[in-house]
Parts: C-alpha cells; structure tokens; sequence
C-alpha cells in the first residue's frame, strides 16, 4: 500500500516534470515538441554509456549535451518556422523527432543499450512497517526538489516573468521589451535539462535504453498538459502529474484487467476536455481559437 | 493596397481540377504498377494511403482542426473488413484465434460488400465519436482524437475476443489485380472533390480562416465539422480496409503512431488546402521512400546504381519531411488545386 502510494507519487512527479519541460516550450511559441522525447531519450543513453563515470559528472554531461541539443533543435529548425502555425511546427517535431529515432538507431543500434545505473537504488527500505524501494523515495524527493526549484525560476526571477507573460501573450510581452530569440533559446535549454533529468529518473527504474525510449512518456505528458490547461505551466505540471497518478493507481487497482489501463485513462481524458476544454487550470468559458 | 491573403481550397466545380488528378493516378498507378511484381505492390500500398490522406484532407485540411484519431477509424475499418472476408475455416482453425466470438469466425461476406460496410462503420463511429468531439478546439482536439486513437489501439491489442489481438489475423483475401483499388481511389477522390465544392466545403473552409466571422456569417461551426468528420471518418475506414486487403492480413500495430504520421506528413508535405497536394505529398513521399529502398537494395535506378548503407533509408525519408517543410511550410503545391503550368508571365 505504501510502496502503491509512493509509486503513484513518483510517477506523477516524473510526468509532472517531463510536461513542465513541454509547457514550457509550448507558452513561449505555441509548439508541441514532440522532440521532446528525444531529448529523454538522448540523456538515458548518456548516462548508461558513462556509467563508468561517477554518477555525477556522467550526470552533468547528459545535462549539457541534452540542453544543447534542444537549444540546437531551436536554433536550426524551429527559427525558421516560428509564424507558420501550430499543426505545421508539431509536424516538424515530429518528423525532426523520427529523424533523431534513426540517428540514435545508427550510432547506438537498434538493440537495447543497458548498464546499471546507480545500482544502491533498487535497494529497498523499511517505512512505516512497509519496505519500499530506494529509487521510489529518491524519485519523489528528486521530483519534489526539482519542482520547488523550477517554481522560484518561474515565480521570483526576471527570467520566469518573461517566461510566464510569453505564455500569456507572446505579442505583448515582446512589445513590452522581452526579448523574443533570447527568451525561446532559454525556454528551450530549462527544457532540455529537464528532460535530463526525466532521463535520468527513468532510467534507473528501466534501464533498457532503445532509441523510442522516451516516446512513451513524452505523449502521455502531452495529455497531461493538455488536460492540465495549456496556456499555464503551473496546469502543465499539475496535468502531467495527475496523468502519472492516475495510471500508476490504474495499474495497481485494475488487477488482471490492468492491460486497458490506457484505454480508461484515455477515456477519462475525453471526459475531462469535454467538460473543460481549456484544461482543469483555465476559466471555464476560454478557448482557443482554432 | 495591402495584397489580399491567398486561401486555399477550391470554391467552384471546374473539370481541369477534377480530371488533372485521376488522369494522373491512373497513368502513374498503370505504368509503375505493370513494370515489376515489387512495384505492383508498391503502387496498391500508395493507392490505400491516397485514400487515408484524402480522408485527412477533408476534415484537416478543410477545417484546419489537427486529427489524430483517424488512424481508429482505420483500424476499425481493417479489422471489420479482415474479419468479415477471412475464410471460416482459418478463423476457426487459427491458433491466434482460439478466443474469437463463434458468430464472428463463422461469418464470411463478399469482398466488395465487407468494404462497403467498413466504410459505413468507420462513418457511423466518426459521426458518433463526431458529437462530443467536434465541441473542441486547436490542440485540446488534437489531444482528445489521439486520445481515440490510443483507446482503439488498446482494445485491438489486447482484446482476443474481436480480433487476433496483438497478432496478425491471417488468410485475408487481397485484391485480385491493380484495377480494384485505383476505382476505389478514383470514386473517394471524386467524393472528396464534390465535397469540397459543395456548401459544406466552402463553409468549413471559411470557419478555418475565420472562426469569429464564420458564426456571424450564420455558419453553425459545429454542425459542418461533424459532418465532415463523419465523412472523413467512412473514407478512412474504406482506406484501413483496402489496406488489409493489399496486406492480405491485419495488424493493430500497422494502424498507430506510423501510419498516422506517415499519413499526416503526406497531407502536409503536399499542401494539406487542396485533393491536388494530398496527391502529391503521397507521390512525394512513397516514390522517396521507394527510390531509397532500391538504393538500399543495390538495383540500379534508371542505369544508375548508389549504394546506401541500410538504415539510411529512415533518416533520408524524415530528413525530407522536416526540410520540405523548412523549404515550403505551406505545402508542395501551396494548398492550390491542379492547373497546367502556366508559362506566362503572371499578372499579379
């Protein structure tokens, strides 16, 4: 029941902070970047390929190589499309996520790549009479702090002001002196590190690296924020989170029926967007247009 | 004077545009389809995705609502068809199948009426699917038609009771020559043209450009996107359909994540306003993918043999979708329909 709860919990956390590394992307240029999912990926190969390495520089590599890659993916393809649309630029992301797919499968092989990372984490301890495993409570108190840290980023600096109006209205915000090349670079470079960090929560629970790795979770954070409201990151984080929750205690409750786990989750999606289409976090009567 | 914004999509019936195409897919289909067996093949999978981005097109393309949920449709079309023309005796024989309904794996119908009526299912499930749904907007609609599309794969993968599960349903029967498919795609094509210059065409189009003016213009935005979505919901269950019949089997997984992208960057490649660049960004596409596969085999191409180390095919194909996109994010052919190349100097 305690190792049900934490579980829950940590799930939760991790969705919550792979839809906080999407939200972020998506309020200051409306774009789903469904590269995301590379970025989770390209962090747990990383890490299984410097494990060798102390865990915290092979860390601290997958970090910076992930943030590059994401401010690259900015710099070098979304740029160019900034203006032309949000199915547009999310079937770019698509294709730029397919593309990364096959580059992975080249270097990596399509086999998976595995190695123990961190293995003092799949140890397991007693609490509260339950005994549960290391990575679950590590997993909540990385999440946790992670989530603090982002919201003062978001809340009390210059940076998340800019990052929050953006969200709001791109058009204003820029009008009011943000400025724009700047702002995305650095949304897109907290994104990439945390999807490293994403990487790194996922991969000492299943470290089976193969090159759709992250897809997976990517998409399922997706829900989340939609469902969470779109146009805020503090919905986007909540939504992922809920997300997570709710098939971590699908998977647990549903017994042997646990395969269609996914279909009652998607099914309680629908519901949710049909009764609040701009998500929990939005005022009843907004909506996008178009 | 500030140049009017060009829209995309046609509004009266003109014969060039109609013709240009079927003339064009009949030509292309005969002549690659009759030079090799492989190709035959080639050619019958390209006619069942024209028909999958034609049906993307008309609700996609029209209304600009991004769909993902498509993909079900065609999945429930592939599985009614599959099952309905599968011979009784390997359902009931085959070992994937040992779970399946009796009164399933005891019925068997005719090809051409098993195509009609997954059409009919993919449409009434779009349109009912359609009522709830279309009450969305932008993303939180592409969100909730992935959501479709995830339940369908879900139920498909792991129900036994209704299909073979996360096997292949084996012994579907497939189309005895080239000249079934191209009908079929010729008659959707045309469906699809009569669609979009009718009223219901013209006033989806105008609730993408608008979705303020359109209501005060008398437009009920809900009603015409049902429709459409119905509609397009049928073809994409006709296209899941001829899709297992070219296959010759049925598998959930062929219906997902690929297909659905696959389809979509079609439409978009090609120009995602017009039926002409849902032709041409299905070409573009299956004739890349084709020419790299050749490649990748060693046969020469035109007395020209390029040898590609395997692998490089996949990157080659979604390194084109992002840089066609770059190069032209509006589509190939601008969202516009087919015209002869007009060498004249243009006035404008």
């Amino acid at each position: 029941m305690v190792q049900a709860i934490l579980d829950a919990i940590s799930l939760g956390g991790t969705y919550a902070l792979a839809a906080l590394g999407l939200g972020l992307v998506f309020g200051v240029m409306r774009l789903v970047n469904f590269a995301h999912a590379e970025l989770i990926t390209i962090s747990a190969y990383i890490l299984v390929v410097t494990n060798d390495l102390p865990l915290i520089v092979s860390f601290i590599i997958a970090a910076v190589v992930t943030a590059l890659l994401a401010v690259a993916m900015e710099l070098l393809i979304y740029r160019r499309l900034r203006g032309t649309g949000p199915a547009i630029m999310l079937i770019a992301s698509f294709g730029l996520s397919v593309l990364l797919q096959r580059v992975y499968e080249l270097i990596f092989g399509a086999l998976p790549k595995s190695a123990a990372i961190a293995p003092w984490m799949s140890g397991e301890v007693k609490v509260a009479g339950a005994s549960v495993t290391i990575s679950s409570i590590a997993t909540v108190v990385i999440t946790v702090v992670i989530l603090l840290i982002a919201g003062y980023l978001i809340e009390r600096t210059s940076l998340g002001l800019q990052l929050r109006a953006a969200a709001i209205d791109f058009k204003t915000a820029r009008l009011l002196g943000v400025r724009s090349n700047r702002l995305i670079a650095a949304a897109f470079a907290i994104s990439g590190v945390l999807a490293a960090i994403v990487g790194f929560i996922v991969v000492v629970e299943n470290p089976q690296v193969s090159p759709m790795y992250g897809v997976n979770i990517t998409i399922l954070a997706l829900v989340g924020i939609v469902i969470g409201g779109i146009s805020s990151l503090r919905g986007s984080a909540l939504g992922g989170f809920m997300v997570g929750v709710i098939l971590s205690l699908l998977n647990t409750f549903l017994g042997n029926a646990r395969v269609y786990a996914y279909s009652w989750l998607f099914l309680l999606v629908l519901i949710i967007l049909l009764v609040r289409p701009g998500g929990i976090m939005s005022k009843a009567n907004e909506m996008e247009r178009v | 004077m500030e140049k009017i914004k060009n829209i995309s999509g046609i509004t009266r019936f003109s014969f060039i545009e109609l013709f240009g195409p079927i003339l064009i897919i009949t030509a292309a289909s005969c002549l690659i389809g009759f030079s090799s067996a492989s190709l035959m093949l080639t050619v019958q999978f390209a006619l069942c995705y024209f028909v999958m981005v034609l049906a993307l097109q008309v609700f996609v393309g029209n209304s600009g609502v991004l769909s993902f949920g498509h993909g079900a449709f065609a999945m429930l079309g592939a599985f009614v068809s599959g099952l309905l023309t599968a011979p009784v005796r390997i359902k009931n024989n085959a070992l994937s199948m040992t779970d399946l309904l009796q009164s399933i794996a005891d019925i068997q119908v005719n090809l051409y009426l098993s195509l009609l009526i997954a059409a009919i299912v993919g449409g009434v499930v779009a349109g009912i699917t359609g009522v709830f749904l279309m009450r969305l907007n932008g993303l939180a609609a592409g969100i909730a038609t992935f959501a479709l599309l995830g339940v369908a794969y879900n139920f498909f993968f792991n129900n036994t009771k209704f299909g073979p599960g996360s096997q292949a349903l084996p012994g579907v029967p497939k189309f005895q020559n080239l000249f079934i498919p191209l009908l079929l795609a010729l008659v959707a094509l045309v469906l699809v043209y009569l669609l979009n210059v009718s009223s219901i065409g013209r006033t989806l189009r105008a609730t993408r450009e608008d979705n303020l003016a359109a209501p005060a213009l008398g437009i009920n935005i809900i009603r015409v996107r049902r429709i459409a979505f119905a509609f397009s919901g049928a073809l994409a269950g006709l296209a899941g359909a001829m899709y297992s019949h070219v296959a010759g089997t049925v598998q959930v997984q062929d219906y997902y994540l690929g297909f659905t992208f696959l389809t979509l960057s079609m439409l978009v490649i090609g120009g995602s306003g017009s039926i002409w660049g849902a032709l041409v960004g299905t070409l573009l596409v299956i004739s890349v993918g084709q020419v790299l596969l050749m490649m990748e085999q060693g046969k020469a191409i035109f007395g020209l043999s390029i040898d590609l180390p395997n692998g490089a095919r996949a990157i080659f194909i979604a390194a084109t979708l992002v840089v066609a996109l770059l190069w032209r994010s509006s589509g190939v052919t601008n969202g516009k329909e087919f015209a002869f190349p007009n060498f004249k100097k243009k006035s404008n």
